[in-house]
């Protein structure tokens, strides 16, 4: 029983020989018996260990999570959980109930309809009895902070709070392993952020922790990084080692942390730092070279300090040339609920209280309150929010899905109100929804893409041809993938066929809801890459993200909403210069305008106001070493 | 949006009804059901309309939630009592369109199948609205479980079930979403003919995500160490108690008032 080997591994702990947390000797697996997904891997991680499965896609990361669970059985070699082989039919149960896994999609993993039915469900298949299984509740909701959530309905929760209740479903078989698989990839930025401290408390009090993550802010975090290459291990070691290895990590499609691109950037102004993955040690050691380099004198390092906003230029030109609004949002305001509920619902509100802390508000009263921002012509336009605060809305009202209660939406000069003003808007403005992959329906792609031109009316050539060209544009061929089946693309190619299949309805406003979310680095890029091209084409791009990297490096402008309204609004240096409090909005800085002002703390000054990129903040250290040497 | 379709929702509440053993609420709904196919008159759906009203005021559960949980069962209403319209002749004939006759008793037929299919479901939703799913199937399996020896899979007729209640409310959540995609795609506009075609392109890519779902619940119930009905327990174990004694006297009482009402009228 699960008792008996936790003080044996005490014991072994006193006796010097820890007995592993998890061992695997040699695992060798396929799933077609083909193309081997794991391929002799040998890893032991030790109780209470914080570890993070790195790869990129078909690197074997999340194969190898399922065989910790006895989920999969190894083809060769042994996988042993706590001394227990998972090839043993008797050892399948007691090894689940001591090793927890977490999926990455929420809405995949919950059973009951409530949330207390959901945690319950795990101690009720170990046949543990009536009041022991509610006092486990009790303490698994404390633990993952929902406490009086029990009676809730599972469905009505956000992202982040459905994967805390996933977590406290396991917490209540009281494993002493956590496997979570991709588990943050779907969550808003607030939500990752407290599922990572709630992982880290877990660990403190002794939960071994295996994280599978495509994500090196997260991977960072951890106390030893593993790096899996088509299914073998080819780094492990402390996230310092392992994820300075540039060259390792682009072979996967990783991008190293944002402090170890910034130590390469550096490198090429010239100047010298040993790369660090903690942020606050980056910092330090950069700020000791500027001032190694002041002492040296060194004239050659006298660069120009010039590299202010227009580096960003070549990406969103069209910011410039405010011709006209194309949309624009006056004063709009929107509800969910008519007159009386929005009442009812504000006096419920009063009397459970604010639940904010952990998420949006299911029983926010306003979806928008008092929203007006414009969208000009060519320009590419960021807009950033946390989940529940209106995006969704917002991008409903731009395409005239729902019509706004108060203020207007004018789309090129007419109203969208009306039956021909939500023709109008609709033809103009071209909306891809979150996971658009999810809608492809047609026996080919190519008649998934020419869906949208049919129902415009176009003719059957016509309609083809159109999704022809919508498919090059989004960098697939036609010729090649057009009579394939959508669904036998991978994951990126899907999704761009989706966007054809909007662009093929030519519209002059593309807008984005999430564009990358769940989509892996490399594809990733890909997929940011082609919407600059299609800016530079002249569509006119609303992205909806809360990746603020991705607004800073990308869009010309950003719109900031928090709770329905508009919270700030201006350029990428206005929004991150820090006249906007984007922790109030449950959004991050980005991580070079973090690194930035980590190095100013220590004493360096930095000219710009933002920093966006890790080249134009080494340049501004590079600068502010020509400053010093001037002086 | 949650409120477009919530028919197998659950209202959470302590009321005296959610608090009846739910297999209680499913034999008394059972037995509901088919006291009021023996209403055969007005007076009859009077009894049961007194009876149903007095069941959703002890539950707490206001009228606009009641009412938002048999929308989307309206359709099957209308289509019975259209069928009524026509199929059923007595009286004077009032419309004749072609083939189709209109009569009197077609018209009252209509009215009266419509009003008692819209009370038979209000009292069913009821046991959805008051009941958590996993009760249900707690319910569904431990009276079914008698028929185990003969091999009637008990257990796992209730955790299908369960499932399929639980995700109701998600998959009306995407569909939702994949309506919203395929309209600003110009979908459903117009002609019959582009109506039509909206059909595959909101069911196939629905279809898509019921089994992209359904790999990813059986590998997670696996891993909460889901092994079949064999020594599981409950949080919330059944228990019938003085309060199921209670609802049985309330179901006689109205069994007995409709028999007698059907047999004086």
């Amino acid at each position: 029983m699960p008792a008996s080997s936790a003080s044996r591994g005490a014991d072994g702990a006193s006796g010097g020989a820890v007995q592993p947390a998890i061992a695997c000797h040699g695992v060798s697996f396929s799933h077609d018996g083909v193309t081997r997904a794991l391929d002799g891997v040998d890893l032991t991680i030790a109780p209470g260990e914080f570890v993070c499965l790195l790869g990129g896609n078909g690197s074997g990361k999340s194969t190898l999570a399922r065989h910790l669970n006895a989920l999969l059985v190894p083809d060769e070699g042994v996988v042993e959980i706590e001394g227990r082989d998972t090839a043993r039919p008797e050892n399948v149960l007691p090894i689940r109930a001591c090793t927890g896994m977490v999926f990455q999609n929420p809405d995949d993993q919950l059973v009951a309809s409530l949330i207390e039915g959901d945690i319950a469900f795990g101690p009720e298949n170990l046949g543990i009895e009536s009041t022991e299984i509610a006092a486990r509740v009790e303490a698994a909701l404390r633990e993952v902070g929902l406490q009086g959530f029990g009676a809730r309905e599972v469905h009505a929760l956000s992202g982040g709070q459905k994967q805390r209740v996933a977590i406290a479903g396991i917490l209540a078989m009281r494993p002493r392993i956590l496997v979570l698989d991709e588990a943050t990839s779907m969550l808003d930025p607030r939500g990752r952020r407290g599922l990572m401290r709630l992982l880290h408390e877990l660990n403190e009090g002794g939960m071994t922790i295996v994280m599978i993550t495509h994500l090196m802010d997260e991977a960072a975090e951890a106390s030893r990084v593993v790096l899996l290459e088509r299914g073998r291990i080819v780094a492990d070691g402390a996230p310092g080692d392992v994820l300075t290895r540039t060259e390792l990590l682009a072979r996967q499609h990783l991008e190293p942390p944002c402090s170890v691109r910034l130590a390469a950037a550096l490198a090429q102004e010239g100047i010298e730092v040993a790369p660090y993955v903690d942020e606050g040690e980056a910092a330090v050691s950069i700020a000791a070279a500027v001032r190694r380099m002041h002492r040296s004198q060194d004239g050659g390092l006298r660069l120009s300090r010039a590299c202010s906003a227009t580096h960003r230029g070549a990406a969103c030109a069209a910011t410039a040339h405010k011709t006209r609004a194309l949309l624009s949002f006056d004063h709009v305001f929107y509800s969910y609920l008519d007159r009386a509920r929005r009442r009812r619902h504000e006096r419920r509100r009063a009397k459970v209280g604010d639940d904010r802390a952990w998420g949006a508000s299911p029983d926010a009263v306003w979806a928008l309150a008092d929203v007006s921002f414009e969208v000009y012509a060519g320009e590419f336009l960021g807009i950033a929010g946390h989940t529940g605060s209106g995006k969704s809305t917002l991008i409903q009202l731009m395409n005239a899905l729902i019509a706004p209660e108060q203020g207007c939406v004018i789309v090129d000069g007419v109203a969208s109100a009306g039956r021909t003003g939500a023709e109008h808007a609709r033809q103009l403005v071209g909306v891809v929804f979150q996971y658009p992959e999810h809608q492809l329906f047609a026996p080919t792609v190519l008649e998934d893409v020419a869906f949208g031109p049919r129902n415009l009316g176009c003719t059957d050539a016509e309609a083809r041809e159109r999704a022809r060209r919508a498919l090059e544009r989004v960098g697939l061929d036609a010729a090649h993938i057009g009579d394939v089946s959508p669904f036998e693309l991978s994951g990126g190619q899907q999704r761009r066929a989706a966007i054809a299949g909007v662009i093929a309805m030519e519209p002059r406003v593309l807008v984005l809801d999430e564009p990358t979310a769940g989509l892996d680095p490399a594809s990733r890029r890909e997929l940011l890459g082609l919407l600059d091209e299609l800016n530079r084409a002249g569509t006119t791009i609303v992205m909806v993200s809360h990746v603020m990297e991705d607004l800073a490096a990308h869009c010309g402008r950003i719109v900031v909403l928090r709770e329905g309204t508009v919270a700030c609004a201006g350029t990428p240096d206005d929004i991150f210069s820090g006249a906007c409090d984007l922790a109030a909005s449950g959004l991050d800085i980005p991580a070079t305008e973090r690194l930035a002002r980590r190095i100013a703390e220590q004493g360096v000054s930095l000219a710009q106001r933002a920093y966006l990129d890790e080249q134009s903040l080494a340049r501004g250290i590079a600068a502010a070493c020509g400053a010093g040497g001037d002086a | 949006m949650g409120t477009i379709f919530s028919f197998g929702s659950y209202y959470p509440g302590t009321s005296l009804v959610h608090r009846l053993d739910p297999r209680t609420k499913l034999l008394g709904g059972l037995a509901f059901i088919v006291l009021v196919l023996t209403a055969h008159d007005w007076a009859g759906l009077a009894v049961v309309l007194a009876f149903v009203g007095v069941l959703y005021a002890l539950a707490r559960i206001p009228l606009h939630e009641a009412l938002a949980s048999l929308a989307p069962l309206m359709a099957i209403v209308v289509l019975a009592s259209v069928l009524n319209l026509f199929v059923v002749q007595g009286g004077d004939v009032l419309l004749r369109l072609g083939p189709l006759v209109v009569s009197e008793g077609g018209v009252w037929s209509c009215c009266f199948v419509a009003a008692r299919l819209a009370l038979m479901m209000a009292g069913m939703s009821l046991v959805t609205l008051t009941t958590q799913t996993l009760d249900l199937t707690e319910a569904l399996e431990r009276l079914l479980a008698p028929l185990a020896r003969f091999g009637v899979p008990a257990h796992e007729i209730g955790m299908i079930m369960g499932i399929a209640l639980r995700f109701m409310p998600q998959f009306a959540s995407e569909l939702v979403n994949i309506y919203r995609a395929q309209v600003s795609r110009g979908a459903g506009r117009g002609s019959a003919l582009a109506r039509a075609r909206m059909l595959p392109a909101l069911m196939v890519p629905l279809f898509t995500s019921v089994f992209r779902h359904a790999e990813t619940l059986a590998c997670a119930m696996d891993a909460r160490c889901y092994h079949g009905g064999a020594g599981r327990t409950r949080l919330h174990p059944l228990r019938f108690s003085a309060l199921d004694v209670a609802a049985l006297v309330l179901l006689v009482v109205f069994a007995v008032c409709l028999i007698t009402v059907n047999v004086v009228f």
